[in-house]
């Protein structure tokens, strides 16, 4: 290579096509499911299937588009969601018919939308607080004003504005939404070319490195959030314009895909690599998967399972290719073989000792007894001053909501069974947390715990119909599923290379499809008494599943504190391409992290049919948000690396406390959403210090 | 050129998954002469939609229907923007009526306006579309909440702490049960609400929402309950707490067949189970029907035979109390119009929902909700 530089030839192109490789796949990935639809549509395509297909999928463009940058920089936005459903409802509300109240309004959207962002801004980028929790803590106040301003569907915006956004461009040849997705491509082709786009991708390939390449990092993330809270004003902007009237919960779903749209448009998790482009065609690929559902027709349990294997299908091609994770796990298989054919293998070589031996007089070192009883416990604190710092702000704000709790309800409540449905509520995040906490140290994420815990309950009940002797075995089974489920998570991440937000996020839409087949809709069957005991019964004045969580939390603390496993995890959580120098097999310890993430689902699963007795469709749907909450606010950095078994299990306990005060009470629901994201933002306030 | 690869191999792979999926495609000869109707379903996950589903290929499968009818289900998750594409596709895969359980009220009405203007009818089941040309069959959510709130005043007489589970917040269907209940409430000032959370419809939530509350407040500290789903759970805790099953605080709530066990006066059947069986609950049942979808199948063909359908068809609302339950033996449709209203705990699971006589649903009955089989 050097020698063609050398001599003068040309190696861009070449060079290019690497760059660009996301974007091709997306374009390919794209350019399949149109054709594959083309080819089933016997009447083919006219101008209205057009027009109603680039409308389908500008607001997650458009929305996709933000996060994109966001993610871009290293970062991580889970707003976006939220700031549509408050842009949709301002607009709902409060725009008339007159142009100028159109013009106005939709201006001020995108204004709403970049003071959402700015919000995210000044925690993130000015006070380097962690994205995943600030936006997280946003999402919650954002969403809990969307239901002060319209706490149900209504309102109406103007027709103007819906055909506008939606009509013709020029009548039979141009979608109005078209227009509207290049105008945003334009936009973005601007800001990548400007010096902003610089500074976005050298802060997300390597922050140090820009900072010192004079880039101004805070500045750069700034503006990020600023115009990616623009962009997804722009989406609700669009919606609105798209429904005509407001919806206080119709972003909220919008959330994951738009994170799939983002990852299928080959922009990589961590930053520094991607860009818009890729993702308006991965947004579009996601909304055809509709049609595509429709004309092939596909039966009504099958649709989850179809799409999430459309999903994977899209983004499998790239995995295969010389560059490839594949390709990469197939020459170290192959250095091994010839290894091993040579005799040239670690475990045979000759054992000799390398340690590094230091002459050291032991009657010169410094005995137990010459340390004093305070010093000792100094020392311990100062050699884990570090993690006492991102550990104890959530046990302190758990002080302070106990105490809070307790003045509030003075009369009413009673210690004892307080603590006892506090710490039994909380053993199912806290159990949820080791293994969504192991991925995200590995810098992964895990999406699948809805449907893992939902599938593993229902094959538990219809298996074990309320009987014990059922249960000795149907509960191992259930576990290995789960543990199964977190195999072929983790051959997907580690070995295909797929992105952890579309491996888990396509394995939770196919458990959910091999659930509902499984139990036809209705799940059968009883939990075990003995599970129901174990969860509602009382053996020392709490429920047996107290004593559990107390073993649970030192195991799982051991697990990742003083095994080799856990060393492992951290290892590959600060850098892949060290932990891989350093000799961990990065490929089999993911492996192992999504297996354990399967486990704890599963056990979790397990734990809610004890709880409730049977199991129930969706009934894992609540915990996939507050399972990833628990695991920031404990202090876990979500790009991985940091984080303390104590902190997720201190996260666990101050969600748990918290929903706990606030069910107490007859607070409207808006109400509560801004008090749960406050505290969520005031926890990482306080873990400020150590990161600035 | 490995791009080039790349894609030959991702369409050999989706050519693989079409043929997989691709179990669809009836001969088109004998469907020519049916009516073409799309069912599109939001969210699939819950108890409540599976049945509703079930009813509905029930309906179309039986004898009157299943030469009229081709029905073809289509699940759009609970994206509003993804059930607008679906059923813009479905107008133009040309469906002549589309029935549809909206995920929003409002969020369709310009997907459902286009419809219309291509002459397909548009005919939402238990949730509400608000655009005009939309036909809607749902119960009047208002009057459930007002006549379970005013029920549950009396059983107290007028005084005491209540704790309230409503459903999913910035729902309309939760709006208007929630308002009107706690508008009878206001007018009673001995009655005293003393927490109130949204249970998400979900008996899991239910469960974990009220171990919550009862961390704060004892058993002893509340005298009845309004809940949207929930009021089994509600007993299950309190047997699990020791509480004798006569001392079972009053509750207002769902239409689940757990529910109605418990209603029964005890001994009437034999539970399976602690919580699931028959011991008189105070209690009063109401529920958004699972049947109105198989009912909205009904209208889409009458309406394309031709014949008048009002836009809006009010169900009568579904009401139980202590003292009006009875056993169904079969679950025929004959026996529910007699009065049956509960069913044997041991053919189905206590969140199933007994709701289902329609009195213009003679189709579907106790093998349609259960197993998606029309009467004979």
């Amino acid at each position: 290579m050097s020698a063609l530089v050398a001599n003068g030839l040309p190696r861009r192109p070449r060079l290019n096509l690497g760059r660009q490789r996301g974007l091709i796949i997306a374009v390919a990935a794209f350019a399949l499911i149109i054709g594959v639809l083309y080819a089933l549509t016997p009447a083919g395509f006219s101008y209205f299937d057009f027009s109603f297909m680039s409308a389908g999928g500008a607001t997650m463009v458009l929305a996709a588009m933000g996060e994109t940058m966001v993610i871009l920089t290293g970062g991580f936005d889970l707003s976006a969601g939220a700031v549509i459903s408050l842009v949709n409802v301002v607009l709902a509300t409060h725009m008339h018919e007159t142009g100028a109240s159109q013009i106005g309004w939709s201006a001020a959207a995108l204004a709403i939308g970049a003071l959402a962002g700015a919000f995210n801004a000044l925690f993130i980028a000015v006070m380097r607080l962690p994205a995943i929790v600030v936006t997280l803590a946003n999402m919650f106040i954002v969403q809990g004003v969307t239901l002060l301003i319209l706490d149900q569907p209504g309102g109406k915006t103007p027709d103007g504005l819906t055909s506008f956004f939606t009509g013709d461009a020029i009548p039979g040849a141009l979608p109005a939404p078209v227009v509207v997705v290049a105008v945003a491509l334009a936009i973005w082709a601007v800001i990548k070319n400007s010096r902003l786009g610089t500074g976005i991708y050298a802060v997300g390939s390597d922050e140090e490195g820009a900072r010192a390449s004079g880039i101004r990092i805070v500045a750069v993330k700034f503006a990020t959030y600023v115009i990616a809270g623009a962009f997804y004003a722009a989406g609700g902007l669009f919606i609105t314009a798209q429904t005509g009237s407001g919806d206080p919960l119709i972003g909220a779903p919008i959330l994951l895909q738009v994170f799939a749209a983002t990852v299928l448009g080959g922009t990589r998790l961590g930053g520094g690599r991607g860009g818009c482009l890729g993702t308006a065609f991965g947004a579009y690929t996601l909304m055809l998967t509709i049609n595509v559902l429709l004309v092939l027709n596909v039966p009504a349990y099958y649709s989850t399972v179809a799409e999430g294997v459309i999903l994977i299908l899209a983004v499998l091609g790239g995995s295969f290719g010389h560059q490839s994770r594949l390709a990469e796990y197939g020459a170290m298989l192959r250095l091994r073989w010839q290894a091993w054919r040579n005799g040239t293998r670690p475990s045979a070589l000759a054992r000799v000792s390398r340690r590094l031996a230091l002459d050291i007089d032991p009657a010169a070192a410094p005995r137990r007894g010459d340390e004093l009883a305070g010093a000792a416990w100094r020392g311990w604190v100062r050699r884990h001053k570090e993690t006492l710092r991102y550990v104890a702000p959530s046990y302190a704000f758990l002080v302070i909501v106990i105490v809070v709790t307790r003045i509030v309800f003075r009369a009413e409540m009673s210690a004892l069974p307080y603590l006892n449905s506090v710490l039994v509520l909380s053993s199912f995040l806290a159990v949820l947390g080791l293994g969504q906490g192991a991925v995200i140290l590995t810098g992964g994420l895990d999406l699948s715990l809805p449907w893992t815990i939902a599938l593993c309950g229902i094959l538990l009940t219809g298996t074990v119909e309320g009987s014990d002797q059922a249960a000795a075995w149907a509960v191992p089974m259930v576990l290995g599923v789960g543990i199964l489920v977190g195999f072929v998570n983790g051959v997907g991440v580690a070995f295909l290379g797929l992105s952890p937000i579309v491996m888990t996020l396509a394995m939770n839409g196919i458990l959910e499809g091999l659930a509902l087949v499984y139990d036809n809709g209705t799940p059968h069957g009883w939990s075990a008494p003995a599970l129901r005991w174990f969860m509602t019964g009382e053996l020392g004045g709490v429920a047996p599943a107290v004593w559990f969580l107390i073993a649970f939390v030192a195991a799982a603390t051991l697990l990742l504190s003083r095994t080799s496993f856990g060393r492992r995890i951290y290892a590959i959580g600060n850098s892949v391409r060290a932990a891989r120098l350093s000799g961990v097999a990065v490929g089999t310890t993911l492996l192992g992290v999504y297996m354990l993430s399967g486990f704890c689902s599963a056990l979790v699963g397990v734990m809610l049919t004890g709880f409730n007795g049977q199991a129930f469709n969706g009934m894992g749907d609540n915990y996939l948000l507050p399972s990833i909450a628990v695991i920031v606010v404990g202090g876990t950095v979500i790009t991985g690396g940091r984080g303390h078994y104590l902190g997720i299990l201190g996260g666990a306990l101050l969600l748990t406390a918290l929903s706990t005060a606030l069910a107490g009470t007859v607070l409207p629901d808006a109400v509560r959403h801004i008090i749960f994201g406050a505290v969520v933002l005031g926890a990482i306030l306080a873990l400020r210090e150590q990161s600035a | 050129m490995s791009a080039i690869r790349t894609g030959l191999r991702c369409s050999a792979m989706a050519l693989a998954a079409a043929a997989v999926f691709g179990f669809a495609a009836p001969d088109s000869a004998a469907a020519a002469e049916k009516f073409k109707i799309y069912l599109s379903m939001s969210y699939i996950g819950n108890d409540w939609q599976a049945e509703a589903q079930r009813m509905i290929s029930a309906m179309a499968a039986s004898k009157d229907y299943r030469d009229k009818v081709d029905l073809r289900i289509q699940v759009a998750g609970p994206d509003a923007r993804k059930q607008i594409q679906q059923i813009n596709s479905m107008v133009q895969a040309g469906a002549q009526a589309i029935i549809t359980f909206p995920i929003s009220p409002t969020a369709l009405n310009n997907v459902v306006k286009n419809a219309c203007d291509k002459k397909v009818f548009v005919i939402a089941y238990d949730a509400e579309i608000t655009e005009p040309c939309a036909y809607n069959i749902h119960i009047d959510q208002s009057e459930a909440g007002r006549v379970t709130g005013e029920w549950l005043v009396n059983e107290l007489h007028g005084k005491g702490n209540i704790v309230v589970i409503t459903g999913v917040p910035g729902t309309s269907v939760d709006k208007f049960r929630t308002a009107a209940a706690k508008e009878v409430f206001a007018k009673n000032p001995g009655i005293k609400i003393i927490a109130e959370v949204p249970g998400m419809w979900s008996q899991a939530v239910a469960r974990e929402k009220l171990s919550e509350i009862l961390a704060t407040h004892s058993w002893n500290d509340i005298d009845g309950l309004w809940m949207q789903v929930g009021c089994y759970t509600a007993a299950s805790m309190q047997i699990e707490a020791g509480i004798p099953t006569d001392k079972i605080k009053p509750c207002a709530g769902e239409a689940a067949n757990g529910h109605r066990v418990q209603m029964l006066p005890p001994g009437a059947v034999e539970g399976v189970d602690n919580s699931y069986k028959p011991f008189g609950y105070h209690s009063i049942s109401y529920g958004s029907p699972p049947y109105s979808g198989a009912l909205a199948l009904k209208k889409a063909v009458d309406l394309l035979e031709g014949k008048q359908v009002p836009k809006t068809i009010m169900l009568p609302l579904p009401l139980a109390k202590t003292g009006e339950m009875r056993l169904c033996e079969k679950g025929s449709w004959e026996e529910m119009k007699n009065g049956c209203n509960v069913f044997d705990p041991k053919l189905v699971p206590p969140g199933w929902f007994a709701d289902i006589f329609g009195p213009e649903t003679p189709e579907v009955g106790f093998g349609a909700a259960l197993l998606g089989q029309p009467e004979e």
